[in-house]
């Protein structure tokens, strides 16, 4: 099964060295994943080699695999048996969407953190599950993606309702 | 009176009277009841890049297309990946049109370019001109153009402009209170805050919501602060 890490269009290297850190790699094997891939954007990792053309090396029992950016997630998303990343809403629409399951780690170091707050809400409702680099080994632990609450799929009507209302369409 | 006082009254006179008609152009606190429409709504949107683009074109793919047509797509500057992202829906929208309808796809759609108000990490000193330019821009497109042509649409930029963030959505913003003041046909203005807004506005979302015609959140939580806003759900 595969995981699929992402910090999306910046870079997030607290996020990346966790998940090869090794606890959270042997909680994953333990679960059953045996592949992680790495979207590792422009975090300045030191992975012993230059990350630009993509790398793939074995650490802990896990295949992992490294890049820096692809023009789309999507097809990434639908493999991925599991995403781990960052709190950004466009990813997290997009991977909830897919019904995958998410691990969302907010990061810290964002001035103006509502990242946290979505995160949160969402975790509340039950979509997804919100963590911290420290907490992420227990996360996985104790994730158990069929307990997710299914994302519910785009309510069209809603906008075009509002729009009809206030431009007299009725 | 002295020419003096006059110097000093005269300012301020016009003040006041710019205050009174600012206060009267103001969107009212209930909203009223739209006039029935038949024909279709000219809509415009903002495209503010990056997930601002995204929430944008969410909004406006569940719109009815031959309701909400002609089509303005405005983006900053540079940001090609917008208008490249507002292509593909239009494209997207005509091949769901050609499978239901099996009608020529319309292409009733335009992709305006206005300079940005302020860039990513611009310098708090350089951005008043470049924000000016902005507005200058926006004022072209919004106020000077609608006047001077007599185009099929009407003397109207457009009939509602859907706003999302960020800062160049203001200047947007100021150019269509200008026709306000003036007068002129001006579109409704719609504002959506990003569903990633949980607890608290976005700072184009603090700003707008006093003069937006419809103020829009997707998260119930925020208007618990008693201010003015619909909250219908998830929108994205």
């Amino acid at each position: 099964m595969r995981v699929l890490v992402t910090v999306g269009s910046t870079d997030f290297d607290p996020l990346v060295l966790t998940v090869i850190w090794q606890p959270v790699l042997v909680n994953l094997i333990a679960r059953g994943y045996d592949k992680v891939i790495i979207q590792c954007g422009n975090s300045a990792v030191d992975f012993g080699r230059p990350v630009e053309s993509g790398l793939s090396f074995r650490k802990d029992g896990m295949d992992i695999e490294v890049w820096k950016f692809k023009p789309t997630l999507q097809e990434e998303y639908s493999r991925a048996d599991l995403v781990i990343s960052h709190a950004g809403s466009g990813t997290i629409l997009d991977v909830l969407r897919l019904g995958k399951p998410l691990i969302v780690i907010p990061n810290p170091t964002l001035l103006d953190n509502h990242q946290e707050e979505l995160a949160n809400a969402l975790s509340a409702l039950g979509h997804l599950k919100a963590s911290t680099i420290l907490d992420l080994p227990e996360t996985i632990s104790d994730l158990h993606t069929s307990s997710l609450t299914p994302f519910p799929a785009p309510d069209e009507s809603n906008f075009q309702a509002l729009l009809d209302e206030e431009m007299g369409f009725m | 009176m002295s020419v003096t006082s006059w110097f000093v009254l005269a300012p301020l006179a016009t003040l006041f009277c710019l205050f009174l008609r600012l206060y009267f152009v103001l969107p009212p606190s209930r909203t009223r009841q739209a006039r029935k429409r038949t024909e279709p709504c000219h809509t415009a949107v903002f495209l503010g890049s990056g997930g601002h683009t995204s929430e944008a074109l969410m909004l406006m793919s569940a719109l009815d297309f031959s309701r909400y047509s002609p089509r303005t797509y405005i983006i900053s500057e540079g940001d090609s990946l917008s208008a490249q992202k507002a292509i593909d829906l239009e494209n997207r929208k005509d091949l769901v049109r050609l499978s239901l309808t099996h009608r020529a796809p319309d292409k009733s759609y335009t992709i305006l370019t206005i300079p940005r108000a302020r860039r990513v990490h611009q310098s708090i000193i350089t951005t008043p001109p470049t924000a000016l330019w902005s507005l200058l821009a926006c004022v072209y497109h919004v106020t000077i153009v609608p006047f001077l042509s007599r185009s099929s649409h009407g003397p109207i930029f457009a009939d509602v402009l859907i706003l999302n963030g960020p800062g160049t959505c203001f200047v947007l913003c100021l150019a269509v209170y200008l026709n306000k003041c003036f007068g002129l046909p001006s579109p409704k203005l719609i504002y959506v805050e990003s569903f990633a807004r949980v607890r608290s506005l976005s700072l184009s979302g603090k700003l707008l919501r006093p003069l937006v015609d419809r103020f829009v959140v997707q998260w119930p939580t925020i208007l618990n602060d008693g201010g003015r806003g619909d909250y219908r759900g998830w929108l994205v």
